[in-house]
């Protein structure tokens, strides 16, 4: 597991390390279903500080999105959160009653979702279902709740929004609801906002707006982040640390720049390489390939024995189909883990049925 | 209300008062779509006029419903004349005014037939959808064994039964009893569809994201089904109930004209019960109840048709 005293103490860039919102640690999400049991997120640990972005990065399937879905409790069925100690504001979320998490969700820790078109009920106003949150979380009234709602609108840089207020979802653009959907997170001022891509589902030029929109929030208000993502240049783009995920296991952790950089985890380095670059020309006599990463995620109902990733890792020792490497901090901030990079590894043969 | 200051100041007390009119919803748009839609606007109009006949008929029609004096002027089975415009029945009963009495009967029968079957059928089709796994399929294979029943053969029994059971106690001077089994039993057998559909929309409109969204904000269970889910499959119910009040009507229409209808109560089936025999010779007094069956179950038929292109999605321009 991660050495965490030394990465807490690490320094973010020109500031002293703001205290953590968020440790997740150990977490573990399996799904149990007919065919066995899927170890969707299998031993995951990440921080998250106040007013930073962790970008949670990872192909379909890494198991990025249930793992922040865990943070609310609200994993879909069959999966079961395991084990595992998720610190909120110095609180453990797993330990809390259904009752107390009500308490928490939407209003400590709020999310955003992929699909704007979905995620507003289509039968309410804008207002009704703002305003409906508010009331739910801060009892207060309905025309102090409509007020304050307006006023988040506004925030998001929606025009005219006290006539919003009663206008139904499909009377917005996408992009236009998805303003509404990132009002409707910060309703509340939460601590931390959850953001599960939430641009994937929007066109290219309303990305760039929505991702200026989150940007400018999230200093504003001081809100931490997390995003989760497989986009890497939203990464670069909205991120202080990065977090990689591959299969249910984080592969590496730091800061943006380190990882863009610097790069440790053979995973990470395929990502990034599989990217097309600014700064290199794509046209002209030799046109360089994109590099793909060879094979196909694993069936994480019988994962790979020793670390995840040695079926696809182009630096594969006989060790890695043996070792489960655990995270190591190969300098401040930095945590990698493979075999190959000095992390410890723990026998896992014949541990994993 | 601790947010940064420009917004505050940017929003000068206009947030504070959110205007009354509202933009079209759901209903609205649907009415939209519907007013376009030829059947359905002809279902609607059929259905309006036989309303209208069961609100203003009573006050129009000439002759009490069991006045049956024609017996002593014209006579029973008289052919339609100015006096008695649909003729008289083998009985001597005015035949318009009867038809015009058993409006009431026949939507009240659809209308509480379609009353139980809902709260039924929502009931059922909630809970199967909503809590799934083990209750689901136990309340599913229930409700295949409710569609299985021979729904005739069992209400013609419990009719005539239960007729029989209350003679001598109280229950007996209910004014219409015999109609609410009637119309109870109707319902109960009518809820399969309604908690199918319910059920299916439930399932659906459960992996919504803004149902996910609702769960992520902190709505208990309760109003997320409530508020969230049940609404958005309202157009849906709505559809099915149009089309079971007509199914309701018929098979009201049907228990009469086999004679276990209420005595007491005016019904266009228990016409044709007691005049079918006389069909030859009174055409009138068969055909004319048989038009308002037609022409009833027709208009919610056609209505229910246009409802559900009105508010079906796909259809939309």
């Amino acid at each position: 597991m991660l050495s965490t005293p030394a990465s807490s103490n690490s320094p973010l860039i020109g500031a002293a390390a703001p205290a953590l919102l968020l440790r997740v640690s150990g977490l573990a999400v399996h799904f149990f279903t007919g065919d066995g049991v899927v170890r969707a997120v299998d031993g995951v640990d990440y921080q998250v500080r106040q007013k930073e972005t962790l970008g949670l990065v990872g192909e379909s399937g890494s198991g990025k999105t249930v793992s922040s879905l865990a943070l609310l409790r609200l994993v879909p069925r069959p999966a079961r959160v395991v084990s595992g100690r998720i610190a909120f504001e110095g609180e453990d979320l797993l330990a809390k009653s259904e009752r107390q998490m009500q308490a928490v969700r939407g209003k400590r820790i709020a999310m955003i979702f992929q699909n704007p078109a979905y995620s507003l009920n289509p039968i309410y106003s804008i207002g009704d279902q703002l305003g409906q949150i508010l009331r739910w979380h801060d009892k207060i009234g309905r025309k102090e709740s409509l007020a304050r709602v307006a006023e988040l609108l506004r925030l998001v840089g929606i025009t005219d929004p006290v006539s919003r207020l009663t206008q139904f979802p499909h009377e917005l653009s996408g992009g236009m609801k998805q303003r509404v959907c990132i009002a409707r997170a910060l309703l509340c001022n939460p601590a931390l906002v959850l953001a599960d891509e939430p641009t994937t589902n929007l066109d290219v030029t309303i990305q760039a707006q929505i991702l200026d929109l989150l940007d400018e929030l999230k200093g504003r208000l001081g809100t931490s982040m997390l995003l989760v993502t497989h986009d890497m240049g939203v990464v670069a783009r909205m991120a202080n640390r990065v977090t990689v995920m591959y299969a249910g296991r984080i592969c590496e952790t730091g800061e943006v720049r380190t990882i863009f950089r610097d790069p440790q985890h053979p995973y990470t380095r395929a990502l990034l390489e599989s990217m097309p670059r600014i700064d290199q020309s794509y046209s002209g006599p030799v046109k360089p390939r994109l590099a793909a990463i060879a094979g196909r995620p694993p069936n994480l109902i019988a994962p790979p024995s020793g670390c995840r990733f040695h079926t696809r890792c182009p630096e594969a020792v006989p060790d890695c189909q043996r070792l489960l490497p655990e995270m190591a901090e190969i300098s401040p901030g930095h945590a990698v883990s493979c075999l190959r990079r000095g992390s410890p590894g723990r026998e896992t043969v014949g541990a994993v049925a | 209300m601790a947010l940064d200051a420009s917004a505050m100041t940017a929003s000068p007390g206009t947030a504070a008062k959110p205007p009354r009119t509202r933009p079209p919803g759901v209903w609205v748009q649907g009415w939209r779509r519907f007013r376009h839609n030829t059947t359905g606007m002809l279902g609607l109009s059929l259905v309006c006029l036989v309303v209208a006949v069961a609100v203003i008929g009573p006050f129009v029609v000439h002759y009490d419903p069991n006045d049956q004096s024609a017996m002593i002027k014209f006579g029973a089975k008289s052919a339609p004349s100015l006096q008695h415009l649909l003729g008289t029945d083998r009985m001597g009963y005015d035949v318009l005014s009867r038809i015009v009495y058993g409006a009431p009967t026949a939507l009240a029968v659809g209308l509480g037939t379609m009353l139980v079957a809902s709260v039924i059928g929502i009931t059922v089709g909630g809970i199967s959808g909503y809590a799934g796994g083990m209750v689901d399929e136990l309340l599913m294979r229930f409700t295949e064994f409710f569609l299985v029943i021979p729904v005739f053969i069992i209400i013609l029994a419990v009719v005539r039964l239960f007729g029989i059971v209350v003679v001598g106690t109280p229950l007996e001077s209910i004014p219409y009893l015999n109609l609410m089994t009637i119309v109870f039993l109707l319902g109960l057998f009518g809820w399969p569809p309604i908690a199918r559909l319910v059920r299916a929309e439930l399932l659906r409109l459960k992996q919504m994201e803004f149902v996910e969204a609702a769960r992520c904000i902190g709505t208990l269970r309760r109003d997320i089904l409530l508020r969230h889910i049940l609404p958005n499959a309202l157009p849906s119910i709505v559809v099915v109930v149009a089309l079971g009040i007509g199914g309701a009507i018929l098979a009201e229409a049907m228990v009469s004209f086999l004679g276990f209808g209420d005595p007491k109560a005016i019904s266009w089936g228990q016409l044709l019960y007691f005049n079918y025999e006389a069909l030859k010779v009174a055409p009138w007094a068969s055909v004319a109840p048989g038009a308002a069956i037609f022409i009833t179950a027709l208009g919610f038929n056609l209505l229910a048709d246009g409802l559900a292109d009105a508010f079906n999605p796909r259809l939309k321009q």
